[in-house]
């Protein structure tokens, strides 16, 4: 199922700057390097000169990008669709390996340790980076059982009441306690979308992940849902690392501390999410951020 | 600008017409076509109602029998290997002797001994097994009448056509009338239809036997064909990488459910019959045919519905940490299952209904004992329909009808059962 | 204003920003006019072009909340950012110096009307002199300044920045020159008050100007340059020493 072969560059294993794309091929479309900053003075994940091939190699989604994401913080991704914003989130969990042909190199570290090395598991690593989907993706069973899965299959309960108690916990965290406490038993394909997205940050907080990844999860919600989730995002933010994938410029700007822009799967620009909104560097950036794309 | 938009309008009504003349008429022809095609199945089913339904019913005799000693028990040893094979017809042929005193020619004898079926015997030795202590006594008795008389009796042997063309001759309509008017003669519920095996004697045949040994046969069909092709399925859909050898393996499933079945019967009797020596006519090897032939239609229905979980559930168990195995165990399987169910009740109707490949490794032998296990010679109820409808008797005609209606009963309710399968495990999400 | 070479993928955003961007331009000009016309009815002696100045300053009002109407309406639908985000913000600030510079070009007007409307002496033309040569030299730092605006150059901005100082240190030695003349001649007293309020005025004329190359220069390169002297602000911009 899996074809994803992994190349750390022994030379590059222990150097922390990385290699500027001036040095490297392929088109570039006006992009010589990233412009801002990508370090964070307390990095979590530190992400160097990953490059990501569809096919087998035919298509090239990811070109060299370098980045950091800092401990509790969260990182927005915005770029026009197709930039890769989206296939270097799945990166951070290895969810890229369920595609087929298709091939991670560079580095991606979490806390120091290289999750595309060969000998790592990736059932726990994914038990420490949680993602949420752009599409609310409850199972289709209880509430209870949404909730519970995670820590059940992981055994991170030792019986029924500290199950229950993790339950409530993750449905408190991720705001939806209130809404449902009263009908955990009840599927929770039945609840509002807002609400089954909340489900699923849930889900992946049930199981205390470090990291959490989103990818553009309010595209299917309507404001007030958003407005929930975004608020959600802002109190997780004081116990986890957040990276988000939006479209939604304006969204970016309200949740993330930091903002990495993504053209044609470069890196363009990276910096504080205030600066990226009033002054951004590049070209590209400013284009894009105001509407002048294309 | 408006006037533009006017001629538009304009130009739009002159065509409206047409278009939807053209909507009804493709309409209409819809609907021709669907009540032709239920107007076909209804002339079947109403055929086959209209033959069948008599089989239901049985013609008997009523008999004024004396269990005589001298012809049950001359040596009166009451042994039951004695009783077993005494000579049950003479008491039959005597009783019908009794009734009709005045036919004494031998020829007439003969004929008169023919009212009443050969099976008539048999039930009066069941009698005197069950209970011995009837020997000795008279005692009146309803055995079934001759295929011939059952048939005069549904209206089936046409009174008024020539002696030299009617199966009964004028004598002997002679004796039924008689009978009849005497009440001698009555049609009774047919449960022997449904508890004996195959006989010569249409009055006798039934179709237990095929029954169980289709039963026996489908089982053992489900229980190699479903985890098989659910495996299959599951291991190509989800596990196995997309590469020239897998291409070539689904391509090869999808080829296998149109290869004819017959040339399944062809492969079962060189494999499995001539190489693993199964032994042939059973339920076994008839089972491991239809397995074969059922396979890749439930692996073809087993993958589409997998194919129909959305991959967002995949992700979501993978996302939280679930093994790929688990992510299939706990999430996709279930939400795939009523796909699956639906597949193999489909797979399992065809195989119910299959006979070409069964013809083949032997299941058409003529077998009177309703098989009692899966290496017992068995046939099957297509099979015992084909047997039927190759028989020259009359009154096969409407035996074979009969286990149509049979079949198809079951067949309807396997599929009724695929659609409350569906109904009742299909979950949104 | 701008020099966009890419337009909005939202074309009538475009048009909006141009629209405010015409109406700024509209009141830069009709600002250094006031200021012209007030000073020539001073020179001329004419109260009544005095009036039609004080009378146009109300144009200059309303086209200030004409634009403050048009800025709220542009952020509240299109939620503009980065580029589009300051010069928003730059205008809606240009607009209010602008209007500030229509109110001091009035308090000129009104010096005219109060010296030939009333049975007020007028004061001699060395008096005036000042209010002259000091008029000119803002009327055209505002000229440069929205110059500078409409094409959004640096230089032009900074070289306003630079005339404001001049302006500062011509101040100075206006005010001085004024004391010579009160101590030369007590009947000038009465005037010294009035002159010294349109020198003032003058002054802040040139402020304004001042504060509309800031934004400009906050426009163009995101750097608030108020506060700062002329030596950090070119350190900043990396602009070559003159």
């Amino acid at each position: 199922m899996t074809s994803v072969s992994t190349v750390i560059d022994s030379e590059n294993r222990d150097e922390i700057a990385p290699v500027s794309a001036g040095d490297r091929d392929g088109p570039q479309d006006g992009f010589k390097e990233t412009v801002g900053d990508i370090y964070h003075p307390r990095p979590r994940l530190t992400c160097r000169n990953v490059d990501v091939c569809y096919d087998n190699g035919a298509a090239h989604a990811i070109r060299n990008v370098s980045l950091d994401i800092g401990e509790m913080e969260v990182l927005a991704m915005i770029g026009p669709s197709g930039c890769g914003k989206s296939t270097f989130l799945r990166c951070l969990n290895r969810m890229n390996d369920t595609i087929d042909g298709c091939e991670v190199t560079g580095s991606i570290r979490l806390d120091g340790e290289e999750i595309y090395s060969k000998d790592l598991d990736v059932v726990p690593l994914r038990a420490r980076v949680g993602m949420v989907f752009q599409k609310p993706n409850p199972f289709p069973k209880s509430i209870y059982e949404n909730v519970a899965y995670g820590p059940r299959i992981h055994g991170l309960a030792a019986n029924k009441a500290e199950l229950d108690e993790v339950v409530e916990s993750s449905l408190k965290r991720a705001a939806l306690w209130g809404e449902v406490c009263d009908r955990l038993h009840q599927p929770g394909t039945g609840l509002s979308g807002g609400q089954q997205q909340r489900l699923c940050i849930a889900r992946a907080i049930a199981v205390s992940p470090e990291v959490i990844l989103m990818d553009e999860p309010c595209s299917a919600l309507d404001p007030i849902a958003t407005a929930k989730v975004e608020e959600l995002i802002d109190e997780l933010r004081k116990r986890y690392t957040i990276v988000i994938v939006t479209h939604s410029m304006q969204q970016a700007a309200r949740v993330s501390q930091r903002t990495a822009y993504f053209h044609l799967g470069n890196l363009v620009e990276m910096d504080e999410t205030d600066r990226i909104f009033t002054d951004p560097q590049h070209q590209l950036t400013e284009d894009y951020i105001t509407g002048r794309f294309g | 600008m408006t006037n533009e938009t006017q001629r538009t309008i304009d130009i739009v009504h002159a065509g409206l017409r047409k278009r939807y003349a053209r909507e009804r008429r493709f309409r209409l022809m819809g609907l021709m076509a669907i009540s032709l095609g239920l107007l076909f199945v209804s002339i079947l089913f109403l055929d086959i109602s209209l033959k069948g339904y008599t089989a239901f019913q049985q013609t008997y005799l009523r008999l004024q029998v004396y269990y005589d000693p001298s012809i049950i028990d001359p040596a009166g040893t009451t042994r039951h290997d004695d009783l077993a094979f005494a000579d049950y017809a003479a008491l039959v042929k005597q009783s019908l002797r009794t009734v009709f005193p005045d036919v004494t020619d031998r020829q007439d004898k003969r004929e008169l001994y023919k009212l009443a079926s050969p099976g008539a015997g048999q039930a009066l030795a069941r009698r005197v097994l069950a209970d011995p202590s009837v020997i000795g006594n008279r005692e009146e008795i309803w055995v079934l009448a001759n295929d011939d008389v059952d048939m005069l009796a549904k209206g089936k042997i046409d009174r008024d056509a020539p002696e030299d063309v009617r199966r009964l001759d004028d004598r002997a309509l002679a004796w039924i009338d008689r009978l009849e008017q005497r009440g001698d003669i009555r049609k009774q519920f047919n449960t022997g239809f449904f508890s004996s095996g195959d006989s010569r004697q249409p009055e006798q045949a039934g179709i237990a036997g095929a029954l169980m040994g289709s039963f026996y046969t489908l089982l053992l069909t489900l229980l190699m064909s479903f985890p098989l092709a659910v495996g299959t399925a599951v291991y190509l859909e989800e596990f196995a990488p997309r590469n020239r050898l897998t291409d070539l393996i689904e391509v090869n499933i999808n080829n296998l459910a149109a290869v004819p079945s017959i040339i399944f019967g062809l492969l079962g009797l060189a494999v499995f019959i001539n190489f693993f020596g199964v032994p042939r006519s059973t339920p076994l090897v008839g089972a491991l045919v239809l397995t074969l032939m059922t396979l890749p239609t439930i692996i073809i229905a087993s993958r589409s519905a997998l194919k129909s979980v959305p991959p967002s559930i995949r992700e979501a168990a993978l996302a939280v940490g679930a093994s790929p195995l688990q992510t299939q165990i706990h999430h996709v399987l279930p939400l795939a299952m009523p796909g699956m169910l639906t597949g193999t009740i489909i797979g399992m109707a065809q195989a119910l209904g299959e006979t070409a490949p069964l013809l083949m490794i032997g299941m058409i032998a003529f077998i009177v004992d309703v098989p009692q296990g899966v290496t017992d010679p068995a046939t099957v109820l297509p099979v015992q329909i084909f047997l039927w409808a190759d028989s020259p008797e009359r009154a096969f005609v409407e035996r074979t009808s009969a286990a149509i209606m049979v079949l198809l009963a079951f067949l309807v309710a396997m599929n009724l059962l695929a659609v409350l399968l569906r109904r009742r495990f299909e979950r949104r999400w | 204003m701008t020099s966009t070479e890419t337009r909005h993928t939202v074309h009538r955003f475009d048009d909006e920003l141009n629209e405010i961007a015409k109406l700024v331009d509209q009141m830069g000009t009709i600002a250094v006019q006031q200021l012209r016309r007030a000073v020539k009815a001073l020179k001329k002696e004419d109260p009544a072009r005095a009036h039609k100045v004080i009378r146009r300053d109300r144009k200059l009002n309303n086209l200030d909340i004409e634009v403050d109407e048009k800025v709220i309406q542009l952020i509240a639908r299109r939620a503009p950012v980065a580029k589009d985000l300051r010069q928003i913000i730059a205008v809606a600030k240009v607009v209010t110096d602008l209007e500030r510079t229509g109110d001091e070009a009035r308090k000129i007007a009104a010096l005219c009307v109060r010296f030939h409307e009333s049975d007020h002496h007028v004061p001699s033309d060395n008096i005036l002199r000042d209010i002259y040569s000091m008029s000119k030299y803002v009327s055209v730092m505002l000229e440069v300044a929205m110059q500078a605006f409409s094409s959004l150059d640096i230089e032009k901005a900074f070289s306003v920045l630079l005339m404001d100082e001049e302006l500062e240190i011509r101040f100075d030695s206006i005010l001085r020159h004024l004391s010579t003349y009160v101590m030369e001649d007590a009947r000038n007293v009465g005037h010294f008050v009035d002159i010294v309020l349109g020198i003032r005025a003058l002054e802040r004329f040139g402020g304004h100007a001042k504060n509309i190359a800031g934004h400009v220069i906050f426009l163009a390169t995101a750097n608030d340059v108020r506060h700062l002297d002329a030596d950090e602000i070119r350190q900043l911009l990396d602009l070559e020493e003159e």
